[in-house]
């Protein structure tokens, strides 16, 4: 039998009214039964209508939550979004300025900053595995006639031709830097002195090369003069740098366009490839 | 108090909020310590202009770097636009960017993305 049968409800209904069954023991409890029920069904589809209400506001809840949802994952992705392309350009910033901070804008070539800090990285490396470097300081020969004469652009442009120069001549794995002024410096990583000088030689002569055409008047090229010297395991980078520069200057006094050589306490001379001794 | 007024320092951005003219302007870098601290008042002041008047809100933005959280009180921002103007309001946002630094550009345009209301991007002249 279906939940609610209207017929059989009906035929109940029409016994219970019959005159001939008033008398039936039976009559009065079976009204009483059927009250009952009636009143059952009426609170199940309470109870039914209820619960169908609770569950139709747990779906309503639960698609807007959903739609909640989606939109915080939304909003984060695009916060992330955005978020990250700050960051990323604050770290071009930084990059852009680490490069400013480390090179020369002239010759686009490391600054002293750099060639300082390779100068100590190198000293550590050197004294931790017991392995030579050597180190050169290269001053551009009567510079500043260069400047006096054809002005300070094409000096500008005579340092430019010269960082290209080194950088040319030098080994894949050597370092270059501009020193200061019209000074550049050389490190030879894992060279001892004896392997340095044809390196260097190579230098120089990249740099007598140089030409400039310049219309109306004769650039008659430029030359160099370079003091080298092998670091010593243990000292300061500062100390060998002190003994290039006195070899510099050797080479400066000794006539210019040639390399001359320290060993510490005793600087040695080279002029063309033909070494020789020469006191400080 | 309908005035509203926050001096700039290196981190946070100077922001003025004028309630007769209905415009709010932030400049500058913003990366505050505490963001919600420090952009709860303008939340505030654009709430209260919001509730207590009908005049048209105009935010005039020259912000150049903002971190996370400065981000998320500018979406929250805008998402109080998006709601008002969903109901006819008059809201507007304009955008200005230094053209020496095109990152904001996109930066700004990401923003506008999901925005129905007028949201301007220009170039500071």
């Amino acid at each position: 039998m279906n939940a609610v049968d209207p017929d059989f409800l009906e035929k109940i209904t029409s016994l219970l009214a019959d005159p001939a069954y008033q008398s039936n023991p039976l009559c009065q409890p079976l009204a009483d039964l059927l009250e009952y029920s009636e009143q059952q069904r009426l609170r199940l589809e309470r109870v039914l209508r209820i619960s169908d209400g609770y569950q139709h506001l747990a779906r309503h809840d639960k698609h807007n939550l959903l739609l909640q949802y989606d939109r915080q994952v939304r909003r984060l992705e695009k916060l992330a979004r955005i978020s990250d392309r700050y960051q990323n350009s604050l770290r071009e910033v930084s990059e852009a300025l680490k490069e400013a901070a480390l090179h020369d804008p002239l010759t686009h070539l490391g600054n002293r900053r750099f060639l300082m800090e390779r100068l100590r990285e190198e000293s550590e490396r050197a004294t931790r595995q017991g392995l030579p470097y050597a180190v050169g300081i290269l001053d551009v020969d009567h510079f500043k006639r260069v400047n006096d004469q054809f002005g300070h652009e094409l000096g500008d442009e005579v340092l430019c031709k010269i960082a290209g120069a080194i950088e040319g001549a030098l080994r894949e794995y050597d370092l270059c830097g501009r020193w200061g002024g019209e000074e550049f410096l050389i490190i030879l990583p894992d060279t001892t002195i004896s392997f340095a000088v044809p390196v260097v030689e190579r230098v120089l002569a990249e740099i007598r090369s140089i030409r400039i055409a310049l219309p109306g008047q004769a650039f008659g090229g430029v030359t160099a003069s370079i003091g080298i010297t092998a670091y010593l395991s243990g000292e300061s980078y500062a100390q060998s740098i002190n003994r290039a520069d006195a070899a510099l200057l050797a080479a400066k006094a000794a006539g210019r366009n040639r390399i001359e050589l320290a060993v510490a306490g005793e600087p040695l001379s080279c002029d063309d490839g033909a070494v020789r001794t020469s006191r400080k | 108090m309908n005035a509203l007024t926050i001096e700039g320092s290196q981190s946070t951005p100077y922001i003025v909020a004028d309630w007769d003219k209905g415009c709010l302007l932030m400049k500058g870098d913003s990366y505050p310590e505490n963001s919600f601290d420090f952009f709860g008042p303008v939340i505030d002041w654009i709430e209260r202009y919001l509730a207590d008047t009908s005049a048209p809100l105009r935010l005039e933005l020259r912000l150049v770097y903002m971190n996370t959280s400065s981000v998320k009180a500018m979406m929250d921002i805008f998402d109080l636009l998006e709601a008002v103007h969903a109901q006819g309001r008059a809201v507007r946002v304009d955008w200005f960017y230094d053209p020496r630094n095109e990152r904001v550009l996109g930066l700004a345009d990401e923003f506008r993305e999901d925005c129905s209301f007028p949201f301007e991007i220009g170039i500071d002249a």
